[in-house]
């Protein structure tokens, strides 16, 4: 079953960027460089329902305490830590050649930020504290806390970036809408949700066994 | 705009890796597993 | 014993060490003092530049006292070896966490209070029509960064690496809170009303709500052992 999910994901990737350098056009005012959306977006996106599934993990285990319910929760922070910090990266690396900066304190950077950093947090809290039951429990509360976060934060960055302050940067890559963008657009994704929920699976299985082992 | 080829180069570059190696640490901890599984009779 | 009477007796518990000791109080003095110092050093002439960063300042000033005095929160039960009992504790937990925040968030307000009135001194601020706004905004942040500190104080009062990870958990999440206090405060200090960053208010209102509501839900969690 893993395994499948492993072939499907490494597949999605294949045809996807197969997609990103054959299929989607050159952009007419960024030039080639665009191309970079076709793994920023995806991996983004993909750290929102890895951070989505985290919450829903959380509330279930504290509801429930059962231990799968703890494995998915602390796989899908690992994964989507990794996930939401390449997407940082590789935003930052088109960043600097369209922006000409490799940051900026615009809404949607300094949100993306914020949860990086919490998120990172809540790894750091499961590496901290040795008793597996205690972790479960406190990686639950926080990861509730952060999920209910995510609006109030999402509310005041954009308010501290649009108020008294026209807009002033587009963002790469804006929607034409034309089909040969979204396709490699659609087909990236999903392939990055299957490598999620691979890499996910796999993590759960690994949890599961050090568990048995330690038991 | 030149084409940056350099800069696309870098983000599927450090993306690849990146998940090659987190998938490369994965499969190092399910031997690593394995062997001490085996080690217990 | 009642909720709200165990609650307040665990305030007030609170409160009667620190007036006896004062150890958190000194602390939290000594370094509002010296962020009083250290901004007259580097911004005392510049009248315009010293209004322009003073919320930011002021808020600084806030948060980093806010740290010092809720990572001390459950200072006495750890050393004294009290945490045992706050687990064995009979009854809703939650009311530990609502005495425990009360008591917090007066040690804050005080200590906020000495600090504004230093910086109002000091560097010859005119508050004026802005107080009122101004302390409906300190109250909410206060509040904000109270509430979730407790519970965090409790997460992580029995960890190893306790007085790193607490700020390293706390921040983050507050950062909504300190957007909006800092926000208002720059507008109600620009003389503006308190209408006007009405909106910064209702995120601090919602911030709070559900701060508080999640923590009482939670704390019996934490406190399972």
């Amino acid at each position: 079953m893993v395994k499948t999910l492993g072939w499907l994901a490494g597949a999605g990737l294949l045809v996807g960027l197969i997609m990103a350098f054959g299929v989607a056009p050159r952009e007419v005012t960024q030039g080639n460089v665009q191309r970079i959306m076709y793994v920023h977006v995806p991996l983004i996106l993909a750290s929102y329902v890895a951070f989505g599934v985290l919450a829903i993990a959380s509330v279930v285990y504290l509801a429930r305490r059962h231990p799968a319910a703890d494995r998915v929760a602390h796989a899908s922070g690992e994964v989507g830590v990794l996930f939401v910090g390449l997407g940082i990266a590789t935003g930052s690396i088109w960043g600097k050649p369209t922006w000409g900066t490799w940051w900026t304190w615009d809404a949607r950077l300094t949100s993306v930020a914020i949860l990086f950093v919490m998120y990172l947090g809540y790894l750091l809290l499961r590496g901290t504290i040795d008793d597996p039951e205690r972790a479960a429990r406190y990686c639950a509360v926080l990861g509730i806390v952060a999920a209910l976060d995510i609006p109030l934060v999402h509310f005041s960055v954009y308010w501290w970036r649009t108020l008294h302050q026209p807009p002033s940067l587009m963002k790469p890559g804006g929607f034409t809408g034309s089909t040969s963008i979204l396709w490699p657009l659609l087909i990236n994704l999903l392939a990055f949700v299957l490598l999620y929920a691979y890499f996910v699976a796999r993590r759960v299985r690994l949890l599961r066994s050090e568990a048995e082992v330690t038991a | 705009m030149p084409d940056n080829w350099g800069f696309v180069a870098a983000a599927y570059g450090l993306t690849a890796a990146v998940l090659l190696m987190y998938w490369r640490r994965l499969a190092r901890r399910e031997r690593d597993l394995d062997t001490l599984r085996r080690r217990r009779p | 014993m009642s909720y709200a009477r165990r609650a307040l007796a665990i305030a007030w518990k609170d409160l009667a060490v620190e007036r006896r000791s004062k150890e958190t109080l000194n602390a939290l003095v000594f370094f509002s003092l010296l962020l009083l110092f250290v901004f007259q050093f580097t911004l005392g002439s510049d009248r315009e530049r010293l209004a322009a960063v003073l919320p930011g300042v002021l808020w600084l000033g806030f948060v980093l006292s806010a740290l010092l005095a809720l990572g001390r929160t459950f200072l006495v039960e750890r050393e004294h070896d009290c945490w045992e009992g706050l687990l064995l504790a009979p009854g809703d937990k939650s009311a530990i966490y609502l005495g425990k925040l009360v008591g917090n968030l007066a040690l804050m307000l005080l200590v906020e209070a000495l600090v504004l009135g230093l910086f109002v001194v000091f560097f010859d601020i005119d508050l004026g029509r802005a107080l009122p706004g101004l302390l409906v905004v300190v109250l909410l942040g206060t509040l904000g960064l109270a509430a979730v500190g407790t519970l965090f104080a409790a997460m992580t009062a029995n960890i190893r690496a306790r007085e790193l990870l607490f700020p390293v958990l706390l921040l983050p999440v507050q950062v909504p809170v300190l957007l909006a206090t800092v926000k208002a405060t720059e507008g109600l200090l620009q003389g503006e009303p308190l209408g006007a960053v009405a909106h910064w208010v209702k995120l601090l209102v919602a911030a709070d709500t559900i701060y508080v509501v999640l923590s009482l839900l939670t704390f019996d969690v934490v406190l399972e052992g």
